[in-house]
């Protein structure tokens, strides 16, 4: 399933676990301001295939990968690419939230201080506010920015955390199960974030939750034992799926 | 019949009263068919009755044992012509000390005097009439005891709960021992150094700069009063330590981090304990190597840059236990690196951190309160360490911060006061309860914070 103008372009893509094939022959491309949603059963993939796109399989000793991935035209596994200005364009948010044991302040400013995002002081000061504004959790926290991150309840933190990847600002944000840890309310505000955040990156977020996919997602992909079965219009997808395979997942006949 | 064969009996007496008491649980059940009547187990009976048989006995035996010796000296002393009876008190010591040299055979009976030799051999009478009578009290008692336990036996007694509980209070009884020992050895050291804050006022301790023990055997000689001021024993104390921290903490940090975050798994499966083994090498060894190696080989560097190392220094005995300490520090300090979670790690490298900036701003950051807790473990196990000091720092109680000098340290001093001919109540001897009292405080003032770091930081990730 081919995009104009994707962001990602992803062909014939392998991953391997030691003997095992975790990811087997996937094309996908994922287009600028949309949000893609990955869905399928506990273990058929989705999670590797998203670590992909910012390399984060490097740092699993087994995992080996092949094909070719496009981010803008550039071949991300090529020996000029360099991994950290890679996962600085490809933010990624996790599936449980994980603030670093430093301030609020501190966790948004992280990225942009090891990247030199800011001259000064000044400047600092104002990404870390915008990013905050932007992950709506400015007004919670404005008055304690010299806090824990880890004081903040989980909905909280999982913003924090997506504040955290903006303040960088990606072209890109993974997403993994963002929501898979908290409750329903926290769980509509990060659904809400995604949608307001869509207009500027474009969004991969893998998730278990068939509603949620339906809510935030333009086009959903469905992965099954490693193969990407089908990837298309979010709606079609869920009314009127092409392949058996998906149909018994969004019906709910198993997974 | 000796006491170490009454005790053999008693545990025979066990065995056969767990028989008894298992054989009479199936009985008053109505035979092995039937045992499901019963409250517990046969094997429950059993333990019961040998408990309670064998409890009662060994109190018998624990009581007799302990007061035997001292009835039968005054016993035996009442026995003696009134000459021997109305000596002042300390030759009636050293005539009981014959006596029982004479009794444990460790003094031919020829070489004492008459009414010792009678008065030994009346001892030795008596004790032999004391184990018999000991013998059949002790199993007297032990079998009325298995007959009672034995008639309590109904298939309602609930023996399976009551040994539940024998289980809990032998544990407790365990335990205690454990605590009291502990708290006894912490009072014998305040009381020891309550007598020698007697003599030496604690301020003269505490800041005194001058330690010079050589109190005097006759109060005419020359410098008989000796100076008991710690301040040079604590500053060469701190002094080693901090040597040993200096080399251990960053060889022992940076040693864990290179294991934890960098190291192939296999590398780290074999490099790990071979650092541990530094841990298991005898503190003598340590020892001698710094007085045989990196004592003179300091002097040759020292030499060589025009520098006066003394044969004996701070420094050789720092850098020495600074090796010995690399694996305290590294082991705790993996540990709590290897507990960041990964996600953290993961959560700085998808920002685009480089490896050392996750570690540096991230992991570090996350396990430092636990590597300060190691940190301060390591401290106290220094300041507590006597071998390698003993051995390589000399015994010149100098003041000074001057590591290429000789300095000692309180645990040096201690063994020294120690070791040699004095009377236990001579000040010199006291000083080493206070130096220990005071090793102690310190010791334990670490720990407790070490252990409140290391823990108020586990409660963060479990």
């Amino acid at each position: 399933m081919t995009t104009e103008n994707p962001v990602f372009a992803c062909r014939d893509v392998n991953v391997h676990y030691g003997d095992k094939h975790a990811i087997k022959h996937v094309d996908i491309d994922v287009g600028r301001s949309e949000v893609l949603a990955m869905i399928g059963p506990s273990g058929c993939g989705k999670s590797t295939f998203l670590r992909c796109l910012n390399r984060m399989n490097d740092t699993i000793e087994s995992a080996r990968v092949t094909g070719s991935i496009m981010l803008d035209g550039q071949d991300i596994h090529d020996r000029k690419q360099d991994v950290v200005q890679l996962r600085a364009r490809v933010g990624m948010v996790f599936q449980k939230p994980n603030p670093f044991p430093k301030s609020i302040y501190e966790n948004v400013a992280y990225g942009p201080r090891i990247h030199g995002l800011a001259a000064d002081r000044g400047e600092l000061d104002e990404i870390v506010n915008t990013s905050l504004r932007r992950a709506g959790l400015w007004e919670e926290v404005k008055d304690r920015l010299n806090q824990p991150g880890t004081s903040l309840s989980g909905g909280q933190q999982q913003r924090l955390c997506i504040a955290r990847t903006i303040a960088v600002n990606p072209d890109v944000i993974l997403m993994d199960e963002p929501c898979s840890a908290l409750d329903p309310i926290a769980t509509a505000r990060i659904e809400d974030l995604i949608d307001e955040l869509r207009e500027s990156y474009a969004i991969c977020i893998v998730t278990h939750s068939m509603q949620q996919a339906a809510r935030v997602s333009q086009r959903t992909a469905y992965f099954h034992l490693g193969d990407l079965i089908e990837v298309g219009e979010t709606k079609k997808i869920f009314t009127n799926p092409q392949a058996k395979l998906t149909e018994d997942y969004i019906t709910g006949r198993f997974g | 019949m000796s006491p170490s064969i009454v005790l053999v009996l008693i545990v025979a007496l066990a065995v056969l009263a767990f028989q008894i008491g298992k054989a009479r649980s199936i009985a008053v059940a109505g035979g092995p068919r039937h045992t499901r009547s019963l409250h517990s187990l046969p094997g429950h009976y059993g333990l019961l009755t040998a408990f309670w048989c064998v409890l009662p006995a060994l109190a018998v035996f624990g009581v007799w044992v302990g007061f035997q010796d001292s009835v039968l000296t005054r016993l035996v002393l009442s026995n003696m012509p009134a000459e021997q009876q109305s000596l002042p008190a300390d030759q009636l010591g050293l005539l009981l000390n014959d006596l029982r040299n004479v009794v444990a055979g460790n003094v031919p009976a020829s070489m004492v005097s008459d009414p010792v030799r009678q008065a030994a051999s009346d001892f030795l009478r008596l004790q032999h009439v004391a184990h018999l009578s000991l013998a059949g009290v002790a199993l007297g008692i032990g079998v009325v005891a298995l007959l009672w336990a034995r008639r309590r036996i109904r298939p309602e007694l609930r023996a399976r709960n009551e040994y539940e509980r024998m289980i809990e209070w032998a544990l407790f009884a365990c335990s205690a021992v454990a605590v009291l020992t502990t708290l006894g050895i912490v009072l014998s050291i305040v009381f020891e150094a309550g007598r020698f804050f007697g003599t030496v006022p604690i301020t003269d301790f505490l800041f005194g700069t001058n330690w010079s023990p050589q109190t005097a055997i006759r109060a005419d000689q020359v410098g008989s009063s000796g100076a008991f001021g710690a301040v040079p024993l604590f500053v060469g104390t701190l002094l080693i330590s901090l040597v040993a921290m200096v080399v251990a903490v960053p060889l022992g940090l940076f040693s864990a981090i290179y294991l934890a975050e960098y190291a192939a798994p296999r590398l780290r499966r074999v490099v790990k304990p071979l650092l541990e083994v530094l841990a298991g090498v005898p503190t003598v060894v340590y020892g001698f190597f710094a007085v045989t190696t990196v004592g003179p080989m300091l002097r040759t560097v020292g030499e060589a840059l025009g520098l006066s190392v003394a044969g004996e220094s701070a420094l050789a005995a720092g850098l020495v236990m600074g090796i010995m300490i690399i694996p305290f520090v590294s082991s705790l300090a993996d540990d709590m690196i290897t507990a960041v979670p990964q996600s953290l790690r993961d959560g700085a490298y998808a920002l685009g951190a480089t490896r050392s900036e996750t570690v540096r701003q991230v992991v570090l950051r996350a396990a430092l309160p636990g590597i300060v807790g190691g940190i301060l473990l390591a401290v106290s196990r220094a300041i507590g360490e006597t071998m390698i000091v003993v051995m390589a720092a000399g015994l010149a109680a100098n003041l000074t911060l001057n590591p290429l000098e000789a300095v000692t340290t309180v645990t040096v001093q201690i063994v020294t006061l120690l070791v040699g001919d004095q009377e236990f109540d001579s000040p010199k001897t006291l000083a080493a309860f206070a130096l220990g009292l005071m090793l102690f405080l310190v010791t334990l003032l670490l720990n407790v914070i070490a252990l409140y770091v290391v823990r108020k930081y586990r409660e963060q990730y479990e």
